[in-house]
Order: C-alpha cells, then sequence, then structure tokens
C-alpha cells in the first residue's frame, strides 16, 4: 500500500520530465506536483499525529506558521547559506516547541474526551498567533529561494522553477523516510501499536509516553518543515496558521486520518482541484475542494484510506 | 466598571444551577423559587437598558445575540454531546437572509427578521443529514467543512453576496437603531428563545438527546432512532443560530463572511466550555464573561486571543466543568456525601 505513494509521486515525476504536448501541460503538472508537494507535508504530519494520539492538533497551522517565520529570520540572520541553515534549525526548534505542548498540555488530556483535546489545541492555535505578533510584528515578510535553486530549466517549452524541484525532494524524502519508519523499524511497529494496545504495548516494554512525545514532536518537525519549504513561494504572515490548517484538514480528511498514503492521495486530488480550477474555474476552485471533502465525509466519513472510528 | 453590572446577575443564575439539572429533586418541590431567579435576572436586564449609555448598551446587545448563539450551540454541545464547528453557517446566513432580502428583494426587516430562523432550519436538514453520518471527530470536521464552504461561497459569489466587503445598508427600522429600543427588543427575543431552548432542554425529547449522549448504544438498543434525535435538535439549534444572526444585524446593520467563517463558529464552543457545558444558562454567562471581556480588554492590550487562549486552556485543563458547572457540582457535592466526587475530581 505505501509502494503505491512512492509509485504515484514517482509516475508523475517521470511524467514531469516527459512532456506530452505543449508547455502548458507541463506548466500544469508541475503547479499540480508542488501544491501537492506542499499539501502533502503539512497534512502528513497532522494525520501521523492523530494516527498515534487520536488527537487534532489544531495548533499544528501554528508549527507551520512558526517554521516559516523562523526561516523568514534565519534567511535575515544568516548570509548566503542561511535557507538552508533553516531548512534544518526551524523544524528543529518547532519540534522542541512541540515536545513542550505535549508534556505540558496535551498529555494531561489524553484521558478525556476529544472535545477537550480539539479545544486545547485550538487554545494554543490562539496564544500562538499572539505570540507570533509579537515576535515577528504584523507585516508581511517574505524570503527568495536560495541562490542555488533560483531560476527556472525549459522543459518541452515550459519553465519549470528550479525551487519547485526542491519542494517535490522534500516531500518524496518526507514520504519514504516515514514509509520506511513506519513499516520497516520496530519503532514504527511500535508507534503503530499505541493506538491499538497501550496498554500491552506498555507491558512489554514500551516507553508509550516516550513514544507519544516523539511522535507529536516528529508531526510538529514535519509541520516546520512545510513552513520553511513554502516560504520562499507565499507570503510569511500573521493568519497562515488558522489558513493552512483548514487546507490541511481538508487534505488528511479525504485522504483519511492517520493514513500517509491517504494524505499523499488527499493532497494530489486537492493540488490537482486547484491548480487546474485555477485555470479553469477560479472562482469556484476552492468551493469545489470543499464539497469534495463534505462528499467524501458524507459516503466515507472516514476517508479513502483512513479506517472507521471505534 | 461595566463587568461587574454583568457578573451580579451571573452569579445569582448561580444559585439555581444545581435546580437546573434534569434529575435536581429540589427543582420540583419548589418551583416558584426556580422562576424567581430568571425573573430577578431580566428585570435587571431591563433597568439596565434604562440607566446606561448608549455605548455599554450597544455592548449588552452583542450579548445578547450571543447568549442566544451560544445557548443554541450547547444545545447539541451539552445536550447532545455534538461538538460542531459549523454554527456559524446558520448565525451567517441568519444575518444574510436580513441583508441580502433587503437587498435583493426589498424585504421590509419584519418579514426577514422572523423568516431568518426558518431559513437557518430549512439549511439544517440537509447539513444535519450529511454531517450527523459522521461521529466524534469528524462529526466536527464536517460542519467545520460546511463552515468554509459557506464561508467561501459568502466571499465568491459577490453579485449576490457583495462578496469580502459584506452587506451595509439601513436595513434596520428606525425603532430600533434607537439604543434603547434596539435593546429592549433584542432583550424580548432573548428572553423568548431562552424560555423556547428550556422547555427543548427540559422536555422528554432533551432527556433522549441527554441519555444518547451518555450511552449511544443502550438507547439505540432500547429502540431509540439515535439520528432522527439528533437531526432534530440539529435543525433546533440551528434555527436558533439564525435568529442570533438576525439578532446580530438589529446592532451591527451589516452582515459579511467572516460571520460564516469556522473561527466563528468556535466562539459560541468557548463560551459554553467557559460558562460550563452541564449547564441550561452555561453558556450564557460564558458569553457575558467572554464579551464584556473582550470589550474591557482589548482597550488595554493588543493579545485578547492570547487571554482568551490562555483562560481557555486553563478551564479546559483544570476546571473542565466551566465556571457554572463548577459552582453547581461543589454545591451538589456538599449537599449529598462528598467523598466519591471529590476522589473523582482528584483523578480528573
Amino acid at each position: 500500500m505505501d509502494a503505491d505513494l512512492e509509485e504515484t509521486l514517482g509516475t508523475q515525476a517521470h511524467a514531469q520530465g516527459t512532456p506530452m504536448s505543449g508547455s502548458t501541460i507541463v506548466t500544469d503538472l508541475v503547479g499540480v506536483l508542488t501544491t501537492a508537494s506542499s499539501l502533502f507535508i503539512v497534512a502528513t504530519g497532522l494525520t501521523l499525529v492523530f494516527g498515534a494520539l487520536r488527537l487534532i492538533n489544531i495548533a499544528h497551522g501554528s508549527f507551520y506558521m512558526y517554521g516559516a517565520f523562523l526561516a523568514t529570520t534565519l534567511v535575515a540572520r544568516v548570509p548566503h547559506v542561511g535557507f538552508w541553515v533553516a531548512l534544518v534549525v526551524s523544524p528543529l526548534v518547532v519540534a522542541l516547541l512541540g515536545i513542550a505542548v505535549e508534556v505540558l498540555v496535551l498529555r494531561r488530556l489524553y484521558r478525556r474526551e476529544h472535545l477537550t483535546q480539539l479545544l486545547a489545541t485550538f487554545a494554543l492555535l490562539l496564544i500562538f498567533a499572539d505570540v507570533a505578533l509579537r515576535l515577528w510584528g504584523k507585516g508581511v515578510r517574505g524570503i527568495s529561494p536560495p541562490s542555488a535553486v533560483q531560476g527556472s530549466f525549459a522543459v518541452g517549452g515550459a519553465a519549470v522553477p528550479r525551487y519547485d524541484v526542491v519542494i517535490l525532494a522534500v516531500a518524496v524524502a518526507v514520504g519514504v523516510g516515514l514509509w520506511f519508519l513506519l513499516t520497516r523499524t520496530r519503532l514504527g511497529w511500535r508507534i503503530r501499536a499505541v493506538v491499538d494496545d497501550p496498554e500491552l504495548l506498555s507491558a512489554s516494554g514500551t516507553n508509550v509516553p516516550l513514544i507519544l512525545t516523539g511522535v507529536f514532536a516528529l508531526g510538529a518537525f514535519l509541520a516546520g518543515l512545510s513552513g520553511v519549504v513554502i516560504a520562499p513561494q507565499q507570503a510569511v504572515q500573521p493568519g497562515m496558521d488558522a489558513q493552512i490548517i483548514v487546507a490541511a484538514f481538508i487534505v488528511a480528511v479525504i485522504g483519511g486520518l492517520g493514513s500517509i498514503v491517504g494524505a499523499a492521495v488527499g493532497s494530489l486530488v486537492i493540488g490537482i482541484v486547484q491548480t487546474l480550477g485555477a485555470v479553469w474555474a477560479p472562482s469556484w476552485a476552492s468551493t469545489f475542494m470543499y464539497v469534495l471533502m463534505i462528499l467524501v465525509l458524507a459516503v466515507r466519513p472516514w476517508g479513502l484510506f483512513g479506517t472507521p472510528e471505534r | 466598571m461595566t463587568v461587574s453590572n454583568g457578573l451580579p446577575s451571573g452569579a445569582s443564575t448561580v444559585e439555581r444551577a444545581p435546580d437546573l439539572t434534569s434529575a435536581a429533586p429540589t427543582a420540583r418541590s419548589r418551583p416558584w423559587l426556580q422562576a424567581l431567579v430568571p425573573v430577578a435576572l431580566v428585570a435587571v436586564m431591563a433597568v439596565l437598558g434604562l440607566v446606561l449609555q448608549a455605548d455599554p448598551l450597544l455592548t449588552l446587545d452583542e450579548v445578547l445575540a450571543l447568549v442566544v448563539f451560544a445557548t443554541a450551540t450547547n444545545l447539541l454541545l451539552g445536550g447532545g454531546g455534538l461538538v460542531s464547528f459549523g454554527q456559524a453557517v446558520f448565525y451567517g446566513v441568519g444575518a444574510y437572509t436580513v441583508a441580502l432580502g433587503w437587498l435583493h428583494w426589498q424585504l421590509g426587516f419584519w418579514v426577514t427578521f422572523f423568516l431568518a430562523p426558518f431559513v437557518g432550519a430549512a439549511l439544517a436538514i440537509p447539513i444535519g443529514l450529511v454531517a450527523l453520518r459522521a461521529r466524534r471527530l469528524y462529526f466536527a470536521l464536517s460542519t467545520l467543512a460546511f463552515s468554509e464552504l459557506a464561508n467561501q461561497l459568502a466571499e465568491s459569489r459577490y453579485d449576490f453576496t457583495k462578496g469580502a466587503n459584506g452587506v451595509f445598508g439601513p436595513f434596520v427600522p428606525s425603532s430600533l437603531t434607537d439604543p434603547v429600543g434596539g435593546y429592549f427588543f433584542l432583550l424580548a427575543v432573548t428572553v423568548v428563545s431562552l424560555l423556547l431552548m428550556w422547555k427543548v432542554h427540559h422536555s422528554p425529547f432533551g432527556l433522549v438527546l441527554r441519555s444518547i449522549r451518555e450511552n449511544r448504544e443502550r438507547m439505540q438498543a432500547l429502540g431509540v432512532n439515535v439520528y432522527r434525535h439528533q437531526l432534530v435538535v440539529f435543525v433546533v439549534s440551528g434555527f436558533f443560530c439564525s435568529l442570533a444572526g438576525a439578532m446580530f444585524v438589529v446592532y451591527s446593520q451589516s452582515a459579511y463572511p467572516e460571520l460564516l467563517d469556522w473561527t466563528t463558529s468556535g466562539a459560541p464552543v468557548f463560551m459554553s466550555v467557559i460558562g460550563g457545558m452541564g449547564v441550561f444558562l452555561g453558556p450564557a454567562v460564558g458569553a457575558f464573561i467572554y464579551q464584556f471581556g473582550h470589550d474591557e480588554l482589548v482597550r488595554y492590550v493588543d493579545d485578547w486571543q492570547l487571554v482568551l487562549g490562555g483562560v481557555l486552556l486553563l478551564i479546559v485543563m483544570f476546571w473542565p466543568d466551566g465556571l457554572l458547572g463548577t459552582y453547581a457540582r461543589a454545591r451538589w457535592g456538599s449537599r449529598r456525601r462528598r467523598g466519591a466526587r471529590d476522589e473523582e475530581d482528584a483523578d480528573a
């Protein structure tokens, strides 16, 4: 099943290299893949956390925003290699923030109802939003792609931005890395076992709280990473937290919360809808996105690749 | 400080809070006492309407609309255990019904104002049919999707809704744009709405609903149609949320897309949590605290969200029953045997 993910992303990447006809197809395809890639990195963190903790983390949007803001700061402070430093450092800082959130707040709420956790992370979103205002101000920030990947190259008459390839590469790396972690390592087995039977897992010698903290930190890391990756493409500003969380929800819900493959498929679907919609029916593109999510929820409330809630 | 005007009324409702839980035996034995506090409360609100200046009255107007909005949302939340992040759909639709009725069809205010809740209820049927297929988190996400869809439609269908700017206009009659007149109108609507919702809450239907929240499987085994019960309460909630949206128009004279946003949907949930979801008047108290807290705080600090988030986080973590709920529970506990409950608290 996880091979699907690689294959989907792989064949699409291949198709990008071999143009079919005309430059618009290439441009559209690159648009789809870039959008899908950046959505995948955000949504996969959200879905990973849900898979292990059965928790919808609204503050995921904050982690994403902090990743982007930290990137703008690092690019301004560190000459030349700022972006590459940010690509490593920002997600790590955000992951530390995630650890703090998990240990100080969420850990105390696992036994309570879903609403409690949902509201707690919503409260955190509000808090982080105002703290970000204090730290970075109201202004719009932006960074340009690092010099090594600026500009574009020609494929079948279309100009493909070099930076789009970076986004795609990061998404593939994240997808393959998660697939390897979850299915090919003992740690991954434990992560998947946490949801099914934490007691048994704990009795058989696994430090369950540590696993939960670790998964949450990894989710935060991915949110931070997506923030950095998206920073050269979008305006970095307050409000991007609430904005991305809705997009990430749509992707994760369509694919099925808890499923990494689902996140990949969901982001491709949304990537297609957004990119092609923007070309053919600009004013209806996002409407269609929500309708799609509602349709999926109506027919399969647990999403395309998810499992029904007990 | 205006806060102190709001709080004693809140504190006095606390007196009857335990009686409001469905199982309270004392409520039956002293019905006149039960009626006393709400009557006193309304009297206090009426006096406030006569003595206050236009500015604080405007805040009270906002509070009244939010009281209806939050109480209606809590019919789902506290009554049915249904966490909806989409009640703003109905709130916004209520406001837009008045605004667009005036804009496109030159409908008078009174027509649209009384039409608004029915439009909301009608809209709640298809939304409920779809959203209630999902449970718990998925229900919350479904309703959130509807909220975003509505928000998005209002922004993009410029010809019909005037887009992101919203609709502003003189669609409220002058008798209501007068601060005192408007306030008393909203107060009357609020009182009637709360009475009706209280009826729903205390009906056999409300009891079945709370039983479904407590044990869905058992109610299903007893032959209760869970889906239908939840759909009915969803429609009732939609009705009153839309009414609250129409009330919003009375003092704001506008309707705009943010009213439909999922963050707007979050507000009544916050109010319910702050005041206490388990008590009928909890959301109303929460609405008072929320709005006055907001209005007072924004005067002094920029970080309103930070304070709101902080308060919410603390309540969720340490005071999950909310203000009224915690108080009701304490009184409840002192009347009965304390030990077992306190241990439970310590565990939670």
